[in-house]
């Protein structure tokens, strides 16, 4: 045990020194913390349908972004940004995959799964040391299990747009109820037990060590994700239990017996409850970084329950200039729309002395397809909410040139965070104009 | 120049290769332009497969550039592009080709990555170590699928830092549930502290027996040393005996060595039986073969897999299969709203059943074609519009079953599960049935549509209904579209005679359906028997060693199916070519 004692005491000593410059820079002014999540809606959107007239801070809503209407001048619309890295290559999985990472998917029916880190995890990495979670990932449909013989990608692309490592895409939380239960414990501070949590993985680490002399070479990442997964779940046991260490208090207390439903009644409950959750996180501080998946890339849910919808969503995405399904598909989007404008209304309520949390973060909502009918990956549907603790200029509606890279609006983002990085992906700096400088 | 070759694939290079100078001559014509010199486009050079030994050396490159022209992606839109039929052509050549370059070098056992316990797996091993039934995986998130298509694939079986919480909750669970449970304790609290016995002893015999278990080998005391100090330090924590010793316990089930399948030698083989054939831990007479090193034996091998498809455990075997293979998994509650829960089941379990009792019964797999017998319940006797002579105590359970003569319910295509993930929610398509067919029962998924292709248009409100027929007629008259629907769609209007749940019907939007497209279309599929053998040899395979599989393998299935055939096609042969193989037993002959 003794020797246990000292490498733990090791790395705990090694994170201090890896975090302070941190947690210097987040000690300034300011003690709201910027929070950041992305929304992803797969399939696209009705070309003729989404985007706004004028420019700049003289412009009209689309009739497909109408629910924001009463938040106009907390959001941002973007035109002319796409992931170059996603031109080529089939459909939807390069594009969609692909749509926080920047990078070029690896064709692969899953032998060998190939992506970038995704933003949210740079950010979720940088932070995760200053909230009992470092992210959330969070879906309403299960993984697509399978090939997609048709392209040649395993489905698991499709399922998953938050990536830790190249080749760790990371698992979403589908049931509100268990997101919330899982937010609850880690914000209330630490388990019975959890001092035992700790010992108990210190020793299946120590297995994994031994175990990882004796497979090979080409086994020992299986092991390494492992120790990865299992070494950081413990750092965060051990922080939960040392009070010196972390002065974390949730913003606002969870209260155990609001915990939702694990059976949605149907779709739109479910996305709404997923959405609360964000709500309930990002308020109570427990985690600062979120994404969420409406489906999966090539999502066929039945939008029935729509008036006037009579067809899934990959099917009307499909429209062929098909006047009725190309109204269909403009009423599933603007659904997706009224569903985030849902998010940005309850955010905006959540006060924080003078301001509110939406004030304090940047939620991203959009697709990683423009016209679906075409697999279009130029000019992606893109809007940004909240003004990120007041870096972001809102009410707008930002034109840049043509085949602008994406990645410099995860620049600005990151750097509004407090995450700053050199460059993301194929970035070229920041997106101009998008924060007070 | 590009002129120049455009007349040269005019006059000289519409047969098919048969050589490899006309495949380089075919590589030249469409490929040089751009993927040659000093600085290719892409990185790849026609150079690189100049060669007949570059099939071994970069079969990688020959299988890339294989499906980006099967695919379509290359020649880019605007050069001068082969023929389909000539890329098709070539397609075949290639993969010919590098078969019989891999398969000249003899069997390999391939590659045997390390893989964690699938979800599902997971939660049935859980269950018999503990001998509870509580569903503790539910928590865990789902697994995505890679290799063949399946979920348990090593290569998709990624870690996220939601598993380690998770694993550990669940742990926690399940140890919690199981000091409750008078059938659980009796299983894993098998000392106790007593005159003569000290707690430490005590724990220590619990854990000897446990590990073991939970390992999938035997343990040493250097294994079981670690986690009997777990248990001293919960005591010195003040915990009373037992939870101290379910903490140990937890432990184990957050350990590599239970998640992950790491067991030695012959242990490994038994897990590999079991996980298969049971989707769970092996029992004590494998593992006792494995100790006595019997396992890799065909004569021990051949009795055990009957006796282990016999076992109600085999169930699960077949339902991950077929469920995965056939996309039954897709029938879901918001698809058959309309059915009822207890239809839906039995709709579900039908392909299931029937699939693991051509096993047991020792039947032909080409009844998947078509057959005499079916699996029936009184509600799918209902749904099929048919009397069938089930047994009268048993009307709603489902059971093996003969068909009356003559009836349109034989093989799999005519089983409403497969019917209804063929199809839309609200119509049916025979695009898509067409590709079911061409990509999950031949093992030849069409290639992608072009992109701007425009869908087919549905009916306008108020114009004279359209059958789906006459609708798709107009699309194939498009010669873009018709190279590729003229294979798909025939083979989905063979089946328009069910609707989108399987139902059966002899008109759609007032025009009669063809009958007779049903009889052509199983009569197609008999004549190709040996390629709907080989695609689910193939799968079959891909399942049982939860990978990919690689070119090398395909040399294998050559052998699985050369034994199948020999044995009338039998689907007992099919389970036991695989497991006597030399990737499944990791042992060459």
């Amino acid at each position: 045990m003794k020797t246990q004692l000292t490498r733990r005491s090791l790395l705990r000593g090694a994170g201090v020194t890896l975090s302070l410059p941190w947690l210097e820079a987040m000690a300034a002014p300011t003690a709201n913390p910027v929070r950041m999540a992305m929304l992803y809606m797969p399939n696209g959107v009705n070309p003729n349908a989404w985007t706004p007239e004028g420019t700049g801070a003289d412009f009209q809503l689309s009739p497909t972004l109408q629910p924001l209407a009463p938040l106009k001048d907390k959001i941002v619309v973007l035109r002319n940004l796409w992931n170059e890295g996603s031109k080529g290559g089939d459909g939807h999985y390069v594009k969609e995959a692909a749509i926080l990472t920047c990078r070029t998917i690896k064709k692969t029916p899953g032998a060998d799964i190939g992506n970038g880190v995704s933003m949210d995890q740079v950010a979720a990495q940088r932070a995760a040391t200053l909230t009992p979670l470092p992210s959330l990932e969070l879906g309403v449909t299960p993984v697509a299990i399978g090939v997609d013989a048709v392209v040649g990608y395993t489905r698991i692309y499709g399922s998953h747009i938050a990536w830790s490592s190249p080749t760790t895409p990371l698992a979403r939380e589908l049931n509100p109820r268990a997101v919330y239960e899982r937010l609850y414990r880690a914000s209330s501070g630490p388990q019975n037990g959890s001092q035992l949590d700790g010992l108990l993985l210190d020793r299946v680490q120590a297995d994994a060590k031994r175990l990882r002399t004796q497979v090979g070479t080409a086994d020992r990442h299986r092991l390494d994700e492992y120790l990865s997964v299992m070494r950081s779940l413990e750092e965060r046991v051990e922080r939960s239990s040392s009070k010196s260490q972390m002065a974390w208090k949730a913003r606002v207390p969870l209260d155990p017996k609001a915990a939702p439903t694990d059976r949605p009644a149907d779709h739109a409950e479910h996305v709404k409850l997923m959405l609360d959750m964000i709500a309930v996180a990002f308020q109570s501080d427990t985690t600062r970084v979120a994404t969420f998946m409406f489906g999966n890339a090539v999502s066929n849910v039945s939008f029935r329950f729509l008036e006037g919808v009579t067809a899934g969503h990959h099917d009307v995405s499909h429209h062929g200039k098909d006047p009725e399904k190309l109204r269909q598909y403009q009423i599933i989007n603007q659904w997706h729309v009224a569903q985030y404008a849902y998010l940005l209304n309850k955010l905006q309520g959540m006060k924080e002395g003078d301001s509110n949390v939406l004030d304090n973060s940047m939620i991203l909502f959009g697709s990683a397809l423009h016209n679906g009918d075409r697999h279009d990956p130029h000019n992606l549907p893109l809007v940004l909410a909240g003004s990120g603790g007041g870096r972001i200029i809102t009410g707008r509606h930002l034109v840049y040139g043509e085949d602008s890279p994406l990645a410099n609006l995860y620049v600005s983002m990151l750097d509004a965070f407090g995450a700053p990085v050199e460059r993301f992906a194929d970035s070229t700096g920041p997106l101009a104009g998008l924060v007070h400088t | 120049m590009k002129l120049f070759l455009c007349l040269l694939s005019a006059c000289c290079l519409t047969a098919q290769p048969n050589s490899f100078e006309d495949a380089q001559a075919f590589l030249k014509t469409y490929c040089q332009s751009c993927h040659a010199g000093k600085s290719p486009a892409g990185g790849f050079s026609i150079d690189k497969v100049a060669t007949k030994a570059s099939f071994l050396a970069d079969t990688h490159a020959w299988t890339r550039l294989r499906t980006r022209i099967e695919n379509g992606d290359m020649p880019p839109r605007n050069l001068p592009a082969p023929a389909p039929a000539q890329r098709e052509s070539f397609v075949k050549w290639v993969n010919d080709s590098l078969h019989t370059e891999a398969c000249a070098t003899g069997i390999s056992i391939g590659p045997n990555p390390l893989r964690r316990l699938n979800r599902d797996e997971y939660t049935a091993t859980v269950q018999e170590l503990l001998d509870i039934h509580l569903d503790i995986g539910h928590a865990l998130p789902a697994d995505g699928a890679g290799g063949e298509g399946f979920d348990n694939a090593a290569e998709t079986l990624f870690l996220s830092p939601l598993h380690s919480e998770k694993y550990l909750e669940t742990a926690k669970l399940a140890t919690d549930f199981a000091a409750k449970e008078f059938k659980s304790r009796e299983r894993v609290l098998i000392a106790k502290p007593g005159p003569g016995v000290s707690a430490d002893q005590a724990a220590r015999r619990i854990l000897a027996a446990f590990l073991p278990r939970a390992f999938r080998r035997p343990v040493t005391d250097a294994d079981i040393a670690p986690y009997v100090e777990l248990f001293r330090i919960a005591q010195r924590k003040g915990e009373a005996f037992e939870p101290a010793v379910f903490f140990a316990i937890r432990a184990a089930l957050v350990s590599p060595s239970f998640l992950f399948r790491t067991e030695p030698g012959q242990y490994a083989l038994a897990s590999r039986l079991s996980y298969f054939l049971w989707g769970s831990q092996p029992d004590e007479l494998l593992t006792d073969l494995a100790a006595q090193g019997k396992l890799q034996n065909p004569d021990v091998l051949r009795p055990l897999i009957g006796k282990m498809m016999r076992s109600d455990r085999s169930m699960t075997f077949a339902k991950r299969f077929i469920e995965q293979w056939l996309h039954t998994r897709d029938l879901t509650d918001e698809r058959t709203a309309k059915m009822g829960e207890e239809l839906r089941g039995d709709m579900r379990i039908q392909p299931v059943m029937f699939f693991r009792e051509l096993i047991i019964r020792k039947m032909s797999l080409l009844n998947l074609i078509d057959s005499d017998f079916t699996i029936g319940s009184n509600l799918l006797a209902k749904h099929f519009g048919l009397k069938l002579p089930l047994n009268p105590n048993s009307t709603s359970q489902p059971q093996w079953v003969a068909l009356p003569k003559g009836s349109n319910r034989g093989g799999v295509l005519g089983m409403p599960a497969v019917l209804t993930v063929s199809s839309y929610p609200y119509r049916t398509s025979p695009v898509l049935r067409g590709a079911f067919i061409l990509d999950s029962i031949l093992g030849t998924p069409p290639p992608p549509p072009p992109a701007n292709v425009p869908a087919l248009p549905e009916s306008a409100a108020g114009a004279a209904p359209k059958s789906v027929r006459e609708r798709l007629t107009l699309h194939r008259a498009n010669p873009v579209c018709a190279s590729c629907h003229d294979r798909i769609d025939p083979l989905g209007f063979a089946l328009e005679n069910y609707d989108e749940f399987g139902v059966w019907r002899d008109s759609d939007a007032g025009q009669p359906i063809d009958k007779g497209g049903l009889d052509r279309l199983k009569q197609d599929l008999t004549a190709k028997k040996d390629i709907v053998l080989r695609n689910l040899a193939n799968k079959l395979l891909g399942y049982a060693l939860g990978r990919g599989l690689t070119l090398k393998d395909s040399c294998t299935v050559d052998q699985i199916v050369d034994k199948v055939k020999q044995s009338d096609y039998r689907a007992d042969a099919l389970i036991e070519a695989i497991v006597l193989s030399a990737p499944f037993r990791q042992e060459l002959k």
